[in-house]
């Protein structure tokens, strides 16, 4: 650093600084200008909010006649008035925000109206200005703040020299908004605003001198040019002996910005120089720009917009420039993979018309155009990753599909699809979350679901035409539209609507797809009326419908009590005090007296009365908890993180956090633990769905004993998610891998006779994908799978709808019940006079199924059955908020009080003991 | 693009010679380099290890300095050894400094070992760098691992030392390869004084694996000016760059910190691995270097002591750091203390070390 050219700096920056001082306190201040200004909201072709200059008296901007994101830049000098008047075109509330110079001063016009924002430039800066309910869907924009005397940031030259800027030596600038995992850019030349639309190329010639704009909201950040560096912004009065040099700045908060000035390639010449978010998870999730910095030339430093809400999607008119389909990643059931225009979309009067597609999780686009999501409505980490795409599009844009993070986090992403054909979404966190894109060459009949598939799995060119193909539509269609539910209180049959719309399938054929899925899975189906068990069980059985929705709150989920002894629904605990969103996975201390419960889309775990279903506290636990359990030996509890990388234990008795126990080493890709169990000594046993591992950890000590592989069906992402423990034996229910391994208690894969020794259970050794045949007789897509206390039978729920029973002694499936569809949870609890219930929930029905897996207590599980179902609807329940929809769906966690698995039933104090037999309070002699 | 010739009989790193640096500026070596290489493949098969050079138009007639010549090795690292077990690290194979016609080799510096942090390669304003790269994986992994790259902050290269692949950089794909060693060209220009992260670009996909222990820190000094430092009396002061005893460089990852110091007197680099025990000398000058990387937002703290926020007159005691960000400051020692990440994460997974002082 030469240190007089930095105090000649320091010098400008005193004077600046003086010159300011005078100015406030002069009549200086008479020389700014009152600027008018009228925006307006709009809502954007693809469902995205913008917005729109209409006039501004004050400046002579050139500004763009549609509504746009960034929103127009809005340019003042320090003491300006500025008068804004913002008309809101769109159907939600929009307000104007601008932190440290507009906050909490008018409140959002609502849908149709108009507003008015008056404020005075009083600090020299770049500022966002944004809508503080919908910003992150486009309504965010900057505030320039240049100085009277016109100087802007310093920047460093190739020779190490900081040369002071004014704004008329820029060439450029430009704004680039850091929002979820996507850059919104525009840039501004010779008074000309041109909005840049998504990562865009931005365009300088060798040595012109720009000044960047780089703004955030919600989300951190870190910002990254490559090859560049500039000066970090100090505030005057801080400004110390040497300046920071810098070529990564965070943005944070809810909203942040940062602004510098580089001479384009002083140094380092003319490139294509890479730009990006250095948050490992949005760099994986493509936020990415790059500033192209060209020799001079006839064409030099043009820049090029990224793909835009205007462009290439269904319905939109323009149809040549690259369109954006986006999606918000929500907690709202069945929707967590919204469309931005969803309510257009599904609304029968709607562009769609008659299609009646219902679910809101589905685009369509043209070739070439980007899907994008972010996380606006959502309280928990994701992933956005490919669960199926088309077979060619892995080779044809191998740098994108497949699409993945390594890690959960907040934030979105954003990919262009080039190859015609399905693709399907999902959260490898939340894995039934789904959103669907179909690219749709528009020279072809029908809209394209390609020749083949790929799945995340490692199955390669899936004709579209089998069954496999067909049935993973299906269970799209089902589980992202609520209406397409089974609901057990409504006499009518079950009806799943699907698009009634052409499709394009393997070797061209073109068919109905309405028709295809009504010929293949049926229409309008009678469900079974709803029976009680002949035998009463033992004490109360809690259900987390995860996805009832009440009257006080803006997330979904309750808790259902059953009462056992008459098999009605005692209570139902929605804690509207603390928006208990999405509980997921529930245990009960040693006393049976406090329930823990998680909130899977949230970091909470909260402690319940189990007397009376009071809220006893509530914390913060970490990203995503999925199960709690305690341990057998201590009654510890134990919180599996499921969006990170750990274990959180919390001693018994209270309800702090002391301690993790990583499920990995430092620094290995996190292992992101789903449904733990642990053995009676204390060994905590995760299923590891990043890692795609089975864990076994000293409970004890923390230390990890063994992280054997999960899966064998197939190649990759066998997705482990749930865990049982019978007597010396770990089964390890895989989600995409449809098997179970068996493991001993030290992580030692197990052989299965029956599966030619391997060391895994095939639940889907029966089923040919094409043909669809022997699928009822699987159990495709197995989440939770208990072992009984004896340690004799594992009851698998499988979310493909169907319940298999998996004898330990032969290690094979004795049986296969029919399930509802999403069937997710099961637990045992002890049946009156002897022997166990296994409960079964589902995630798309509203019944739980009570399963008997010996009726005649022969000890031979082929004849298991179904005893009874119940509906898990019931708004005469006693309750602390009132269920306004969705009643009773959901079934996710299940938990039977008292518990009575081997390892914790001992520990059950006395009143608890009374009502069990001699078996039932030592079920491993 | 400039090829040039390796006479060696393996692949077998052990046995690679030094990099061969000739004038980038002749267009005849060049073309003759082009022949060799040709030939090269002809004549020699599998057994030829093959060098690519970054060609670049880097302004470096002002040069003063020195000249580093640096070739790294990226490797995986052993489960055996600490920090192991899926992690990839750089390996430090050769430092050689060049002043005019004096060679200094500073290898034995350095851990043997590949480290996470990799070396960290100290350098002054006004030096340049030539870094060549070599592909060390297990052949076995080159379908997945089929390239790796040294992406460098801060300091000045042009585009063919991006570190980038071609998809990104529309040049070429700047990487080191299984066959194919890759060099990279740094100007460490007046305004590049300061501490940067290096890191790979281009493994697995085209963020590469940063996040998998392919990283290390540049410390480009500015032996002109002094440091500005915060000592033991709590008060400003203003040390010469030969009174910093030692540098610790720590990189704050998503679940630990990872360590590595530099005894300035000694010159050695000693590895500390994961969330380390720095050990001071009482009143000594330590330069602590934080760089953040992975996903998380970290809030550093070290208990007890205070220090000056780089570019500016303030003292602190916390410091929010993002991914791949810098924060380096001095203190001077004077007691025991802790340092650790004061955030939600960062607590519940215990990131934190010691910072011991002895009298």
């Amino acid at each position: 650093m030469k240190s007089i050219i930095f105090w000649l700096n320091k010098k400008t920056m005193t004077a600046l600084m003086a010159f300011m001082t005078a100015m406030l306190f002069s009549s200086i201040a008479l020389a700014a200008t009152t600027h008018t200004i009228n925006i307006t909201a709009e809502t954007l072709p693809n469902g995205q909010l913008g917005y729109k200059m209409i006039s501004h008296d004050g400046s002579t901007q050139n500004y763009p006649a549609e509504a746009i994101i960034p929103g127009p830049t809005l340019f003042a000098q320090l003491g300006d008035t500025i008068n804004i008047t913002l008309t809101n075109n769109t159907g939600v509330p929009v307000g104007l925000n601008i932190p440290g110079i507009l906050e909490n001063a008018a409140e959002a016009a609502a849908g149709g109206g108009s507003q008015n924002y008056s404020f005075t430039a009083n600090q020299a800066g770049t500022y966002p200005y944004y809508d503080d309910g919908s910003g992150l869907l486009g309504l965010f924009g900057a505030l320039i703040v240049n100085a009277v005397d016109g100087s802007v940031q310093s920047y460093i030259d190739g020779d190490g020299s900081i040369i002071p800027t004014d704004a008329a030596d820029l060439d450029k600038e430009y704004i680039m908004f850091m929002v979820g995992s996507t850059f919104w850019g525009a840039e501004i030349a010779s008074g000309t605003q041109t909005p840049l639309w998504t990562n865009p190329v931005l365009g300088a010639t060798l040595n012109e001198v720009v000044r960047f704009h780089v703004l955030s909201l919600e989300h951190d950040h870190t910002f990254h040019l490559h090859a560049h560096r500039w000066l970090d912004e100090v505030d005057p009065v801080h400004q110390g002996f040497s300046p920071h040099i810098i070529d990564v700045k965070i943005l944070t908060g809810k909203a942040d910005s940062h602004a510098f000035t580089v001479k384009a390639g002083t140094g380092v010449g003319a490139g294509m120089w890479h730009l990006h978010c250095h948050v490992v998870s949005h760099m994986e999730s493509n936020m990415a720009a790059r500033f192209r910095v060209d020799e001079p030339g006839a064409a030099s430093g043009v820049s090029v917009a990224g793909a835009t809400p205007y462009g290439a999607i269904l319905l939109s008119s323009n149809q040549s420039d690259p369109g954006l389909v986006t999606f918000e990643i929500s907690d709202e059931p069945g929707s967590w993979f919204r469309s931005a225009r969803s309510d257009a979309i599904v609304d029968p009067a709607g562009p769609l018309g008659a299609l009646n597609i219902k679910t809101r999780s589905l685009e369509v686009m043209a070739p070439g155009s980007s899907a994008h999501f972010i996380m606006s409505d959502t309280r928990a980490v994701h992933t956005i990753t490919t669960l199926i795409w088309p077979s060619d599009a892995d080779s044809e844009n191998k740098h994108d599909i497949p699409f993945d993070q390594t890690k959960a986090y907040r934030g979105g992403g954003i990919v262009q699809l080039n190859t015609p054909g399905l693709y399907v979404f999902t959260c490898k966190i939340h894995p039934y979350m789904f959103g669907a894109v179909i690219v749709d060459d528009p020279s072809t009949e029908g809209l394209d679901l390609g020749e083949a598939i790929d799945l995340v799995t490692g199955i390669h060119d899936l004709p579209t035409t089998s069954d496999l193909a067909t049935r993973l539509l299906r269970t799209f269609f089902v589980a992202t539209t609520q209406e397409n539910w089974q609901d057990y209180t409504s006499p009518a049959p079950w009806h799943a609507d699907y698009p009634d719309v052409n499709v394009r399938l393997s070797g061209g054929a073109v068919l109905n797809l309405q028709a295809v899925l009504e010929s293949r899975y049926g229409q309008d189906i009678v469900l079974g009326p709803l029976s009680k068990p002949v035998t009463p069980g033992i004490g109360e059985v809690w259900i987390n419908t995860q996805f009832e929705k009440t009257a006080s709150k803006t997330k979904p989920g309750t808790i259902t009590v059953l009462d056992t002894t008459n098999w009605t629904v005692k209570r139902k605990i929605a804690l509207p005090g603390i928006n208990m969103n999405h509980p997921h996975n529930m245990w009960v201390d040693r006393n049976q007296a406090t329930v823990f419960q998680t909130q899977w889309f949230d970091n909470k775990l909260t402690f319940i009365n189990q007397s009376n279903g009071q809220m006893i506290d509530n914390i913060q636990i970490g990203d995503s908890p999925s199960h709690v359990m305690t341990m057998p030996d201590s009654d510890d509890i134990t919180v599996a993180i499921n969006g990170e990388n750990r274990i959180v234990t919390i001693p018994a008795g209270t309800t702090t956090p002391v301690s993790s126990i990583p499920t990995q080493l430092p620094g290995q890709v996190p292992a992101n633990p789903h449904g733990h169990w642990i053995t009676p000594e204390g060994k905590i046993v995760t299923p590891n769905i990043n890692s795609s591992d089975t864990g076994f950890y000293d409970g004890h000590s923390g230390q990890i004993i063994a992280r054997p592989a999960a899966g064998g069906n197939f190649s990759h992402g066998p997705h482990p998610i749930a865990i049982g423990v019978g007597n010396n034996r770990i089964y390890a229910a895989n989600l995409l891998d449809h098997s179970l391994n068996v493991y001993d208690f030290d992580g030692n894969p197990v052989p299965v006779t029956a599966n030619g020794g391997k060391p895994y259970i095939n639940l889907i050794a029966s089923y040919d994908p094409v043909s669809g045949d022997g699928a009822a007789n699987s159990g495709i897509l197995p989440i939770q799978t208990p072992v009984d206390p004896t340690g004799r039978v594992v009851v698998t729920a499988n979310t493909g709808g169907s319940i298999t029973i998996v004898d330990t002694s032969t290690n094979t499936v004795v049986a296969v019940l029919p399930c509802d569809p999403g069937c997710h949870g099961a637990n045992f609890g002890a049946k009156a006079g002897g022997g166990y219930y296994a409960y079964i929930t589902s995630k798309f029905s509203n019944r739980l199924i009570v399963v008997d897996p010996d009726p005649n207590d022969d000890g031979d599980f082929s004849d298991a059955a179904i005893a009874g179902t119940i509906a898990m609807a019931d708004n005469s329940a006693t309750t602390d908020d009132a269920v306004v929809s969705l009643a009773g769906m959901g079934g996710q966690g299940v938990l039977a009080i008292p518990n009575v698995y081997n390892g914790w039933v001992q520990q059950l104090p006395p009143e608890w003991q009374a009502g069990l037999t001699e078996a039932q309070r030592n079920p491993v002699p | 693009m400039k090829y040039i010739f390796y006479s060696v009989d393996s692949n077998c790193p052990q046995h690679v010679p030094k990099a061969v640096i000739s004038d980038h500026k002749s267009k005849s070596k060049r073309l003759l380099s082009i022949w060799i290489l040709i030939v090269s493949i002809f004549l020699s098969g599998t057994s030829t290890v093959l060098a690519r050079e970054a060609e670049d138009r880097l302004d470096t007639k002002s040069k003063q300095g020195k000249l580093h010549l640096i070739e790294l090795w990226a490797e995986k690292i052993p489960a055996g050894i600490e920090g192991g077990n899926d992690l990839f690290a750089y390996r430090m194979a050769s430092h050689v400094i060049k002043k005019r016609n004096n060679e200094t080799d500073i290898t034995s510096r350095y851990s043997m070992q590949p480290t996470i942090p990799g070396p960290t390669i100290i350098i002054d304003e006004g030096d340049e760098v030539r870094l060549t790269l070599k592909h060390v994986f297990d052949p076995g992994n080159s379908a997945t691992l089929e390239q790796v790259s040294v992406h460098v902050h801060g300091v000045h290269y042009d585009i063919h030392s991006d570190g980038t692949i071609e998809y990104i950089n529309l040049v070429a794909d700047e990487s080191a390869t299984p066959t194919m060693s890759y060099t990279y060209h740094w100007v460490a220009a007046p305004g590049t004084a300061g501490t940067w992260p290096y890191h790979d670009h281009n493994m697995i996909t085209l963020n590469g694996a940063e996040d998998r222990g392919l990283y290390g820190a540049v410390i480009v000094n500015d032996k002109k000016s002094k440091i500005l430092a915060l000592n033991k009396a709590g008060k400003l002061q203003r040390v010469p760059l030969s009174r910093i005893q030692k540098e610790y460089v720590l990189f704050i990852g998503d679940d630990a910190f990872w360590g590595t110091e530099i005894n300035n007197k000694n010159r050695r680099h000693t590895p500390l691995w994961e969330n380390p025990t720095l050990l001071a000398q009482e009143k000594s000058f330590v330069r602590f270097h934080l760089i953040a990387l992975g996903n998380n937002t970290h809030n550093f703290k070290l208990n007890h002591y205070e220090w000056t926020d780089p570019g500016t007159n303030l003292v602190i005691s916390e410091k929010i750091i993002g991914p791949l960000e810098k924060h380096v400051f001095v203190v001077q020692a004077r007691g025991d203390s802790q340092y650790w990440d004061d955030t939600f994460i960062g607590n519940s997974l215990n990131m934190k070390g010691d910072f011991n002082v002895i009298p």
